[in-house]
């Protein structure tokens, strides 16, 4: 079904729109979840906060395209889930995602504004526009959907280690750019 | 609150990012012209190396995608290799244990290192000095359990030496386990084994089993290959590979550089 088709089944309050809705979104949705979470009872609560989430919030809104919209709310609802639980070990797989682009990112109070936030926002959907499709695809797979190296490999049909090199690369890119910037120091 | 920044920016990229990533699609790579030419030459010279082995050797030849591919020779390929003590200047050798072969590349920058850290044993090489070729023979005293080599040697290759055909290669030692990886600190693809060789026993001696470790760190986009190898121990190679720092003399080397095209890494003195 195409999205215009579920977002009119949500403005007219219809239930088959959450079935379409997962029938179309739900694998995305439940990887989303899953790469940050790893417990099935929490992703399984995850998707499904997701999609109550969209149900309160079709209408008013009309997101065009519906796959970023679905995929936003899971992430933002499991990294809340993943920071709410205290069991969670700070090794966990988002945590390692983090790391990877810790370094570049200066310590420090100034950092901790929201003009940081948002020059640091800018700067990464200025360097996303840079790059070809798929460095695009490695570069947000991994820092926004949180897939290991070896799921990215395995949709790309590449190797491990190739993936690995490719985004030390874009890393090294990215630093780059927030030294022009004057963001790394 | 880094992490905190960083997820908090992720989390607001721009909307067409995130849809587009939602599934790959291999149709919409773009290569440029360029690159489309450089690819399908490759791939020819891919296909004919292949198919002259098939023919040669009756076996397919093994191609990984990972700048360093590695295959266990058949027993009877022979490797020309130029050799100057013998009268014809070359040797013709046979039964090699191990080959590695890289892409072509047609430039490869010239590099230099230093060890960043030794074990307290070789601490004394520990200089200031960038050097192309390091060895600790003359502190093989100082590992009574060595068995033939030297405690450490490191020695650096360049990839545009082993274009068409040619090859690094083990010629009396067998490897055990080899284990690639990936070391993003250095931005390099690593290759490293244990191997050893056994010597009969004779009149003179028992049999002997002589060992060694070999890390080869190879960078692909710079085309340059660094061995390190010894007696010293993987955990210690390791260490020291991990720690070593490299520049670029800003030389570069292609294939008319180099007289042989064939090197080995059986040798652990000198």
């Amino acid at each position: 079904m195409e999205d215009s088709e579920i977002i009119r089944l949500f403005f007219e309050r219809s239930e088959q729109a959450i079935g379409e809705l997962d029938k179309k979104y739900g694998a995305a949705a439940t990887k989303t979840a899953a790469n940050i979470l790893h417990d099935r009872l929490d992703v399984e609560e995850c998707v499904n906060d997701t999609y109550l989430g969209v149900w309160n919030s079709i209408p008013p809104h009309r997101p065009n395209p519906l796959v970023s919209y679905v995929c936003r709310i899971t992430r933002n609802l499991a990294v809340s889930k993943l920071r709410s639980n205290a069991a969670v070990k700070r090794n966990s797989n988002f945590d390692l995602v983090l790391e990877e682009l810790e370094d570049f990112i200066p310590s420090g109070a100034d950092v901790e504004t929201d003009y940081a936030y948002k020059e640091l926002l800018e700067v990464i959907d200025r360097f996303l526009s840079t790059l070809n499709y798929d460095d695009r695809f490695l570069f947000v797979r991994r820092y926004w959907y949180a897939d290991s190296v070896k799921d990215i490999a395995a949709m790309m049909n590449q190797r491990d280690a190739r993936i690995s090199l490719r985004l030390f690369r874009l890393r090294e890119k990215l630093r780059i750019i927030l030294k022009k910037e004057g963001l790394l120091v | 609150m880094k992490r905190e920044l960083i997820s908090q920016a992720l989390n607001g990229m721009d909307d067409r990012f995130i849809s587009e990533a939602a599934s790959f699609r291999p149709e919409a790579i773009q290569e440029t012209p360029e690159r489309i030419v450089h690819m399908k030459k490759k791939r020819i010279v891919s296909i004919a190396l292949a198919a002259a082995l098939v023919l040669a050797l009756g076996i397919v030849a093994y191609a990984a995608y990972f700048s360093m591919n590695q295959r266990v020779p058949d027993a009877t390929e022979t490797f020309r290799i130029n050799w100057e003590e013998h009268p014809s200047g070359y040797l013709e050798w046979h039964d090699a244990k191990l080959a590695i072969t890289f892409p072509d590349t047609a430039e490869s920058k010239e590099i230099e290192f230093r060890p960043g850290w030794l074990p307290e044993e070789l601490a004394s090489l520990k200089s200031d000095a960038w050097l192309g070729r390091l060895t600790a023979e003359q502190l093989a005293d100082k590992y009574p359990n060595m068995t033939a080599s030297q405690p450490m040697l490191i020695e650096t290759y360049y990839m545009s030496m082993f274009n068409d055909g040619g090859a690094l290669l083990l010629l009396y030692y067998t490897p055990e386990n080899i284990i690639e990886e990936h070391w993003d600190e250095q931005g390099v693809d690593v290759m490293r084994f244990h191997a050893t060789e056994v010597l009969p026993a004779n009149d003179r001696r028992p049999e002997q089993t002589l060992e060694q470790d070999i890390i080869l760190m190879s960078n692909p986009e710079a085309g340059w290959v660094v061995r390190l190898a010894g007696e010293a121990g993987m955990d210690t190679l390791v260490k020291v590979a991990k720690n070593l720092e490299i520049r670029e003399t800003g030389n570069v080397l292609t294939y008319n550089d180099f007289i042989d095209h064939y090197t080995f890494m059986d040798g652990g003195v000198g």
